[in-house]
């Protein structure tokens, strides 16, 4: 028969196929048994691309920390894929830079009977990232300069608006290109709602989220994207996080904030910026601080996590809902280390109190496995 | 009246059109296989293969760093696709070239070429709402699916015109010393049509191995092996284009050298695919 040729060619692929996935392949769904034995727990995460080098970092870490047992697996989607990814339960935990908005946190609170928490992991910093051959970073801008650069109505570099606030810089007769994000993302959320705080006429034309409908520009897909268009574009003005704009080499710009102090980004003035009154559930945003040595443009970067974690369809069962608070306490005390190495402002001790009452309210079934979990970790 | 030497003169002329022509195919596939060499194989190394990826601090501080997870699965996700797209697509390949008249066929072809036509990504979206959702969980199955949807279709149209390729009179010999109809499909028609059957899964695998939009949300991507080999299946994997892409809009220098060098191992993957195939069909002539 020599359609067996055929045969043989497909079982080639099967025996390719059940080579990799063959042993343990057939065990599978709730608690297996191998799972139990060895110990070891995947934990998967995803969402914003800011804090993505951190938690890949902080996962990396901890695998150590826990002797291989633990596998945080972060993938990088975009702070609206994350929320997205998080209420619709395929994910253990999101990652966000906006704040669930009080219709989403209803919808959950509707479909789990439990809260969604919003939990501070790290700070965010947006900074007005620019090609201009010739001139270095260190350029100055206000939130005047800067809403009307994004509005489209300072079109040109050597604009008399820009000058005032640069003297002594040979500011070129380019053309301005906007750049902004096209995918739904935190740092949008940041950068419009400090815009929306400086200007009522761009809160009530544009106003601020994830993603909003730009009145000039081009997009660019994630912080990459931006940046991306931005070092091929010259004369282009975009807004990335610092340590994006630090690790590409980029120009960027400093910011007169609210005190009508020039502040130059860093993760000092990010922490500084922070350092305010926080609400119990942690949302709030912090742009355009009244601290008087704060970055203006910064935030919070937040953890989503379910009150009750067996209601999320991606935690299976107890010992994963216990791995995934164990990461999590980690992440905010010991994990807090690796901050400033990989270019990140730490989590001010108001943010890790808050975190600490929210982790607290975390249930298994009814069981309160948050309060066990920071037990053990404190004795 | 033309000369002897006009017409050897015309005759040079098309011959040398025709390898112009070759050349002028081929030269963009020698450019694009050379500069993704070039670029890509000073990073492959031992650890390359052997490491997993992890956090992007690992590349920049020099640390060992690989793509061995996402070799694995990209072989897991792609034979999963095959083994299922393989029976459905010569199936639908039989039907439309065994069954010419039943009134099913004009039906069925409109909508293998409307399949092949989708875009990508939404194939991702249907195998999102089917695996997916329902089972909570971002796995190599679900990638699996997506991209049985794009083979189904290239598969069954392979299938067609590799099996319209073989003589009727042969079928008609089957028929003739009373075997039924399926016993001629399967014992004539399709030993004899088997390379272009074999060309036809080649084509199809290989597309669906430089799929990368499809799977972005069914198997989504892991930066390291799972804990278990079942996790390959029922969790979230990492495949070669889609984590190709991942590194290539990464902003750093290091996960840019990784990336070219993945696109190096899935050059050849493809490939080398498409060689073994050559000769598993040349091999089985000779018998």
């Amino acid at each position: 028969m020599k359609a067996i040729t055929l045969l043989f060619f497909t079982g080639l692929m099967a025996l390719s196929f059940f080579g990799c996935g063959g042993g343990e392949g057939s065990r599978n769904g709730a608690e297996t048994r191998s799972e139990r034995s060895s110990g070891r727990i995947d934990v998967l995460g995803a969402g914003a691309s800011f804090p993505a080098p951190l938690i890949t970092a902080m996962a990396d870490e901890y695998r150590g920390v826990t002797d291989n047992r633990v596998t945080v697996n972060y993938q990088s989607i975009g702070s609206g894929g994350g929320i997205r990814q998080f209420v619709e339960q395929t994910i253990m935990f999101g990652m966000t830079e906006a704040f669930l908005s009080d219709e989403v946190m209803q919808d959950v609170e509707a479909s789990t009977g439990g809260r969604a928490f919003n939990m501070p992991i790290t700070l965010a910093d947006v900074v007005a990232t620019y090609n201009l051959p010739g001139i270095e970073k260190g350029l100055v801008f206000n939130a005047e300069v800067l809403v009307e650069i994004y509005m489209g109505r300072i079109t040109r570099w050597n604009d008399s608006a820009i000058a005032d606030l640069n003297p002594g810089k040979e500011l070129p007769s380019l053309p301005i290109t906007v750049v902004h994000r096209s995918d739904g993302s935190g740092t949008t959320n940041i950068w419009t709602s400090y815009f929306s705080r400086v200007s009522d006429e761009w809160k009530d034309r544009v106003g601020f989220g994830t993603s909003v409908s730009w009145p000039v520009g081009i997009g660019g897909n994630g912080n990459e994207g931006v940046a991306g268009a931005v070092m091929n574009t010259p004369g282009a003005i975009g807004y990335n996080s610092l340590s994006y704009a630090l690790l590409n080499d980029m120009a960027y710009g400093s910011v007169i904030n609210a005190s009508g102090n020039t502040i130059e980004p860093s993760f000092e003035a990010t922490t500084e910026a922070a350092n305010i009154d926080l609400p119990e559930d942690t949302r709030i945003l912090f742009t355009n601080t009244p601290a008087e040595y704060g970055y203006p443009i910064a935030g919070f970067a937040w953890m989503l996590v379910y009150e009750n974690l067996d209601d999320n369809n991606a935690i299976r069962n107890r010992r994963q809902a216990e791995e995934l608070v164990r990461f999590v306490i980690w992440s905010i005390t010991d994990g807090q280390e690796l901050s400033e190495s990989l270019g990140y402002a730490r989590l001010p001790e108001a943010a890790v109190e808050r975190n600490f009452e929210m982790i607290r309210e975390i249930k298994w079934e009814g069981e309160m496995i948050g309060k066990e979990m920071l037990q053990e970790v404190v004795s | 009246m033309k000369t002897l030497r006009q017409r050897n003169i015309r005759d040079n002329l098309m011959v040398g059109l025709l390898y112009a022509s070759t050349i002028l195919v081929l030269t963009p596939l020698v450019i694009i296989i050379g500069y993704v060499i070039v670029n890509g194989i000073s990073t492959i190394s031992i650890d390359f293969f052997t490491q997993e990826l992890g956090s992007p601090s690992r590349a920049m501080q020099g640390r060992p760093t690989g793509l061995v997870h996402t070799i694995l699965g990209t072989l897991v996700v792609d034979s999963l696709a095959l083994i299922m797209a393989a029976p459905l697509g010569l199936g639908a390949g039989i039907m439309l070239s065994e069954y010419p008249d039943h009134k099913l066929n004009p039906l069925l072809r409109v909508m293998n070429d409307t399949l092949n036509g989708m875009p990508a990504i939404l194939k991702g979206l249907l195998a999102f709402a089917l695996v997916v959702k329902p089972m909570g969980a971002f796995s190599g199955l679900a990638g699996g699916v997506a991209l049985a949807f794009v083979m189904i279709p290239i598969i069954a149209r392979a299938t067609e015109s590799a099996l319209m390729t073989i003589p009727w009179s042969i079928r008609e010999a089957g028929l003739a010393i009373g075997l039924p109809r399926w016993r001629v499909v399967l014992s004539t028609v399709m030993p004899a049509a088997r390379t272009g059957l074999v060309t036809g899964f080649l084509i199809a695998f290989a597309r669906a191995a430089g799929e990368a939009a499809p799977l972005m949300f069914t198997s989504f991507g892991n930066n390291y092996l799972p804990n278990r080999w079942s996790g390959m299946i029922f969790g979230p994997v990492d495949t070669l284009p889609q984590r190709l892409y991942s590194l290539a809009i990464s902003p750093y220098k290091e996960w840019h050298a990784m990336g070219w060098a993945a696109g190096v191992v899935l050059l050849v993957f493809v490939l080398g695919l498409f060689f073994a195939g050559r000769m598993l069909t040349r091999q089985k002539f000779k018998v």
